[in-house]
């Protein structure tokens, strides 16, 4: 695993019957301990400036697969900081060999913080307080097809 | 299992002090290892960090749990987790609810080897005041604890004083229900004394004196020993060690003190938290006389 939230290995196309049919990205959780899946504030995931909304995002975790209605019910399952989770976006064709410019913005939230402060906190804008065992909403990476 | 044979105030490690490093520098072994190589007996973990698959380990997990503590010399002192009440974003989970989450993780505890818990309860302000429910949350799962032979402990953190009402009620709640297995945990922020130009300082803070501890030490399971900056001869210069650990010492306080470090510059590329903690382990070493 990287330090970087958006992780270097598991970025490629998704195939289906030898056709790309959309793509995966890794992400790791950039907070000290884990979480359950609707401490989770899933935002949207930029490639090339091309928005992907939650909604359009699945996350694998522990190999099974949420939406982020599913998601945010469910508080049972638990996050680990050690396991990366897989994003899966559909998109016919998938992305086009070369660089990538990647963004995607989410956030936790903390049991133990003022629930006024974790209730402004939004997965699309940077955090209002900056801790760094918290680390950023929003992060980058450029990264490269084959 | 390993059980260390000294009494008194007995030096330990939270896990949480290698937050920046663990999963990358250091492994589970290797932070038990750092911790050996500091003479120290004893270790807190957080749960949703340290145990793999939580809150579910491995049988397999579990033998290699305890093959590492022997290996290393080291009791499994306090089981640091969080009651997540406010773990959904609608609405906040009911009592039974909470109840049945905090006993998951007792039984957890238990199964480790853990006798003593930081039972972090959800906030509801700046204050760190508990949920209003707390008392029966902790209630519901007095008996299952006194059951498992274990103490939770809400930790006492700066900018609570420890004359503060709400170590009043926690002390009240204990005497009330005559119970051996709800404590504090006293996180030796709340002695901090002098802060940096421009730090954040709650307003109202006033540190609380060594000897607030005194009538205190009956309810007190174990210690943070939170640090700050260490000098190269090795002195804490913000918070009053010498005074605290000889009250400690002097009241025959029989329990662990579990350095924690929580700055944010551990979090910088290169920071080496494992000799800070070896420079905070000479000055406690210096002053147990151990």
């Amino acid at each position: 695993m990287e330090k970087q939230v958006i992780q270097s290995v598991g970025f490629r196309n998704i195939y289906e019957d030898g056709k790309a049919v959309g793509f995966q990205v890794k992400i790791r959780l950039p907070y000290y301990r884990g979480v359950f899946l609707s401490q989770i504030k899933p935002g949207s995931l930029k490639v090339d400036g091309e928005v992907f909304t939650k909604d359009q995002i699945l996350w694998r975790i522990n190999g099974e697969d949420y939406t982020a209605e599913e998601m945010h019910e469910d508080w049972k399952t638990h996050w680990h900081p050690m396991e990366p989770a897989t994003l899966i976006v559909k998109k016919e064709g998938g992305l086009s060999q070369g660089y990538h410019d990647l963004e995607y913005g989410y956030c936790v939230t903390h049991s133990y913080m003022p629930p006024d402060l974790e209730a402004l906190a939004d997965p699309d804008k940077p955090e209002i307080v900056y801790f760094p065992e918290f680390g950023r909403n929003l992060n980058q990476r450029r990264l490269l097809i084959v | 299992m390993y059980r260390n044979p000294q009494t008194g105030p007995k030096r330990g490690v939270s896990l949480y002090s290698y937050s920046a490093e663990f999963g990358f520098e250091k492994s589970l072994e290797d932070c038990f290892e750092d911790v050996h190589d500091m003479g120290a007996h004893g270790i807190e973990i957080l749960a949703n960090t340290h145990i793999e698959n939580y809150p579910y380990p491995s049988q397999a997990w579990v033998d290699h749990w305890f093959a590492l503590l022997d290996k290393y010399e080291l009791e499994p002192v306090e089981y640091g987790h969080w009651v997540d009440s406010h773990v959904l974003q609608d609405r906040d989970l009911t009592t039974e609810e909470s109840v049945e989450f905090l006993k998951r993780d007792l039984r957890l505890a238990h199964r480790l080897g853990f006798r003593i818990l930081r039972t972090k309860m959800p906030v509801i302000n700046g204050s760190l005041e508990p949920v209003e429910n707390w008392r029966d949350i902790i209630r519901g799962a007095l008996p299952l604890a006194e059951e498992l032979g274990l103490t939770m402990c809400p930790e006492i953190h700066i900018p609570t004083s420890l004359k503060s009402k709400m170590i009043q009620d926690y002390v009240a709640f204990i005497q009330e229900t005559g119970t051996k297995s709800f404590a504090l945990n006293i996180d030796f922020s709340v002695f901090r004394t002098h802060f940096l130009d421009g730090e954040f300082v709650s307003p109202g803070y006033e540190p609380s004196a060594p000897e607030d501890l005194i009538p205190l030490l009956p309810y007190v399971a174990c210690c943070h020993a939170k640090f700050f900056q260490i000098t190269e001869d090795f002195q804490e210069t913000v918070v009053p060690y010498p005074e605290i650990l000889g009250i400690l010492k002097e009241h025959n306080w029989n329990g662990y003190l579990l350095s924690e470090y929580e700055n944010p510059d551990k979090y910088e590329p290169g920071y080496e938290v494992g000799q800070m903690l070896r420079k905070q382990h000479i000055m406690m070493k210096r002053i147990l006389g151990d």
